[in-house]
């Protein structure tokens, strides 16, 4: 087999055996590799109704075909299992050298079941298993778990994957880390240290087969030229913080818990100001091209990666007004494993809790907005699960339950997963994205905003349109993400399906077309679906938090603007319609047979 | 001048009427401040009065800041013909860790022209209780920045935001010189720059005047006459359009991709990334 493998491994932490599987090319052919290959092996290996820390909820962490050809943006890595913040599919990507590593131990996905007795971790090495104890690596962070299993294993080539403190607690949105990069929404760390798993470690010497590496060689030549253009000019000069001065003057950066669509403070923390006062490098994940990565100088002379969702989720969400204190939230995140946007939307949550007098040891805690003392304090409480941090490690879904009264309406989640910097009230197309993501509020599965920044919409008014939009649009990111390819790169394909085809046939040896490939796409959002039926999904959790839906937008150019219940049922019907689902948003039969899914139980 | 100059004609309308109008779609609020018997035509605004006469401009900015009801507020006299809106919105783009921003042009302070936080209410109240009728006494007081005069130039470049009407001459001339501007160059409008952009440009917004029904197009070649650096990295090399990598969006609201979509007086253009990936 050309750009797979075409194996499995299996490691049951329970009785410490594996076992390997060959992976068959039809289903390799059917969901291609990464995000897509994951969903296909949850919807196998997970059963169904499982509980996000049962023993029997797979870990699932897949490669995919274009991993280790020299494309630019292809080291990159899946991790699939269900989730323990929305209990519905949980898939997430990260990427470097561990993606490359990974794609070199001969496998094209590691489902791991079970729970260890104690912390251990996991040695993939070749044809080799090895689960080594990891008790002397508890309370680490990821990168100090990174350093101390190379050293301990005398190996600087292996390449490790872990979880900080917040997985070994269990936190709902705990990440998992490689080389200062997470696979971090939806608590994958979690479900990682539900299994006293702290690493994986990979090392390998199995190349990946390519069919046409000539041909390969001759596209990965032009996508970098491309990918060196103008059309990624933002993500390689500035970054992704880029966003938010663009947001807040357009009236969509959502501040003080969406209370806000403006922040008066934007300026100070904006991407220009950063890059003028604090920027230190850039860096770049593996194979990578555009080396997207900044990292900024916190006043201690410690560096501190920063991405947009950071900034805001740590910044204007919380009423944070300068840089200083987002960089050190963010330092504390990633010390201790934690979803940014999770963190920073649960703190929010709890802010206005508190001012509203519904959460007496939040306030006593400091946790007000644009109080950093609060956050700073609150961070390591959650990771560690001390005093109120317990509460707040559920995420606001759950801990609005506990508190009760109308926290819930404050409570900014789309089935649990809270939402990122995109204010939906004036981002009609990106609302609709939001509130039928089976990841739940996810910016990043489908890049329906896109649709709201073309001019091809009217991004303050919905219509029915949107519907096929935001279906196209998650189509595209689940074969990027199956691929894998990063989507900074997507502006770089005139004819993304012809020209994806094309490198997927030269990689694999398959033929193609590129309606094939679009189809590949709706396969997998529509498998995504179809497991969230099966563990419950609801068409009521297709929607958005009553804030968004009972109040106005009051400040920037969007003032006045709102989202009515109306309007968004409309918008999920018409997405319900392009998807081929029922009215109520279920899979039907035919859809299933189209697609070539198994029957529903 | 034998009459308020508020109450001054430019095109039939009183000069108050034009600032109003200027100033309406940059700020949530506006507010008059009035002596206690002028009168004033019918304005969308709030109108407040001087509680005590013959305060100045101390007064006039009192009871103007007390009557606001947000946080941060442009003042300015009542007689100025030619707001500048990418200066105006460029002070108040300055005021995050000042308490004060403050044009100073030709050797003087410009405080009738001025940014101000709400906050300096108390200093401005203890003045007038000692009657020192100067606003410059507050500058030592509070955080205060200074607008040089080469960067007022950036947006207006003749200083016009500060032009003094006090005699039947002056107005005469101020006549002239609106009817003069608005027949050669009747399409003001500011280029907002964004990220890339501005990082190159090392500026946030920029004043352009244009022919009349200029376009994008027309917009995009002007920028690029004024800020070559843009050239071939935001601007295409041809000069008339953008990079694929950036995007223009007009007065917050609307992306536009067309580059012959028209350009009306006082559009702010915006000029950002293509890609809003976060």
């Amino acid at each position: 087999m050309f750009g797979f493998h075409g194996q499995l491994l299996h490691i049951d932490l329970n009785s410490g055996r594996n076992s390997r599987r060959e992976l068959e090319e039809s289903r390799l052919r059917a969901f291609l590799g990464g995000i897509g290959l994951g969903t296909s092996l949850l919807h196998e290996y997970a059963p169904p109704g499982v509980e996000p820390f049962a023993l029997e909820n797979p870990l699932i962490f897949t490669s995919a075909p274009l991993v280790g050809t020299g494309l630019t943006t292809t080291a990159k890595y899946a991790v699939v299992t269900k989730s323990p913040l929305t209990g519905f599919i949980g898939d997430s990507l990260s990427s470097s050298h561990f993606a490359l590593e990974l794609k070199r131990t001969g496998l094209d996905a590691v489902v791991i079941t079970g729970q260890a007795s104690s912390m251990v971790y996991v040695v993939i090495s070749d044809l080799n298993v090895e689960i080594r104890d990891a008790e002397h690596l508890r309370g680490k962070s990821p990168n100090e778990t990174e350093a101390a299993i190379r050293k301990e294993l005398n190996s600087p080539a292996i390449r490790v994957a872990a979880i900080g403190v917040a997985g070994e607690n269990r936190v709902r949105f705990a990440t998992i880390s490689n080389e200062g990069r997470h696979a971090g929404r939806g608590g994958v760390g979690a479900v990682m240290g539900s299994k006293n798993l702290k690493a994986i470690a990979v090392r390998g010497d199995r190349e990946p087969l390519v069919f046409d590496a000539d041909g390969v060689n001759v596209i990965a030549d032009s996508l970098r030229r491309r990918s060196l253009s103008s059309l990624t000019d933002k993500y390689r000069k500035i970054g992704t913080v880029a966003n938010l001065a663009v947001f807040n003057r357009l009236g969509v950066l959502p501040a003080h818990n969406f209370q806000q669509s403006t922040f008066d403070h934007a300026e100070a923390l904006s991407g220009e100001t950063l890059t003028e006062t604090s920027f230190a490098r850039r860096h770049g994940c593996a194979s990578c091209s555009i080396r997207c990565e900044r990292l900024f100088k916190s006043l201690d002379g410690e560096e501190q990666r920063l991405e947009y969702e950071t900034l805001f989720a740590l910044g204007p969400l919380c009423g944070i007004n300068n840089p200083e204190s987002v960089l050190r939230a963010a330092r504390l995140c990633d010390l201790y494993g934690m979803d940014t946007i999770s963190t920073g939307g649960t703190l929010a949550w709890a802010m206005e809790c508190s001012e509203k007098g519904l959460f007496p040891e939040a306030e006593k805690f400091g946790l007000r907005f644009g109080r950093t003392e609060g956050v700073l304090a609150a961070i390591p409480a959650i990771a560690t699960r001390t005093g109120l941090g317990a509460l707040l490690a559920e995420g606001s879904k759950r801990a609005a339950l506990e508190i009760g009264g109308d926290s819930a309406d404050w409570a900014m989640h789309v089935k649990g997963l809270e939402l990122p910097g995109y204010e939906p009230r004036g981002l009609k197309t990106m609302a609709l994205g939001l509130a039928v993501s089976p990841r739940g509020a996810c910016h990043n599965r489908s890049g329906a905003y896109e649709a709201d920044f073309s001019g091809e919409v009217d991004r303050l008014r919905a219509d029915s349109g949107r519907g096929a939009l935001v279906a196209a649009s998650e189509d595209f990111a689940s074969v990027l993400d199956s691929l894998i390819i990063c989507k900074f790169l997507r502006k770089c394909f005139t004819d993304f399906y012809s020209e994806a085809a094309e490198l997927l046939n030269k990689v694999t040896a398959w033929n193609f077309s590129a309606s094939e490939l679009r189809r590949v796409g709706e396969r997998i959002q529509v498998s995504k679906r179809l497991f969230n039926e099966r563990e419950g999904w609801r068409p009521e959790d297709d929607w958005l938090p009553p804030r968004l839906l009972s109040e106005v937008l009051s400040t920037g150019v969007a003032q006045g603007v709102a989202l009515t219940a109306r309007e968004l049922g409309e918008m999920i019907n018409s997405y319900y319609r392009a998807r081929g689902l029922d009215d109520n948003g279920f899979v039907p039969q035919e859809k299933l047979q189209k697609l070539g899914l198994k029957t529903k139980q | 001048m034998g009459r308020p100059k508020s109450l001054l004609l430019f095109d039939g309308e009183p000069l108050i009427t034009h600032i109003i109008r200027a100033l309406k779609p940059m700020f949530a609020e506006t507010v008059i401040v009035a002596a206690s018997e002028q009168e004033l035509p019918d304005l969308p605004a709030i109108l407040v009065r001087d509680e005590v006469a013959y305060q100045g401009p101390v007064g006039g900015i009192y009871y103007g800041l007390q009557a606001a009801a947000g946080k941060i507020c442009f003042v300015t006299s009542c007689d100025v013909l030619f707001l500048n809106p990418a200066l105006i919105a460029h002070l108040v783009s300055q005021i995050p860790n000042y308490d004060v921003v403050v044009p100073y042009w030709e050797d003087r302070f410009q405080p009738l022209h001025a940014v101000y936080r709400r906050s300096v209410l108390t200093l401005l109240k203890e003045q007038l209780n000692r009657g020192e009728l100067r606003p410059v006494y507050l500058f030592d007081k509070v955080k205060t920045l200074k607008i040089g005069e080469d960067e007022i130039r950036r947006f207006d470049p003749e200083g016009l935001s500060f032009l003094n009407m006090n005699t039947p001459d002056d107005y005469e001339r101020a006549l002239q010189r609106w009817g003069a501007l608005k027949e050669n160059n009747p399409v003001q409008c500011t280029v907002e720059l964004f990220g890339v952009a501005q990082l190159l440009a090392k500026t946030k917004i920029i004043s352009l005047t244009l022919p009349e029904e200029a376009t994008l197009s027309h917009l995009f070649s002007a920028l690029a006459k004024q800020l070559p650096i843009l050239v071939g990295r935001v601007i295409s090399p041809e000069g008339d359009k953008l990079v694929s990598g950036c995007a223009c969006n007009v007065n917050g609201v609307e992306f536009v991709r067309n580059p012959t979509a028209k350009i009306k007086a006082g559009d702010k253009v915006l000029i950002l990334s293509a890609d809003a990936g976060g």
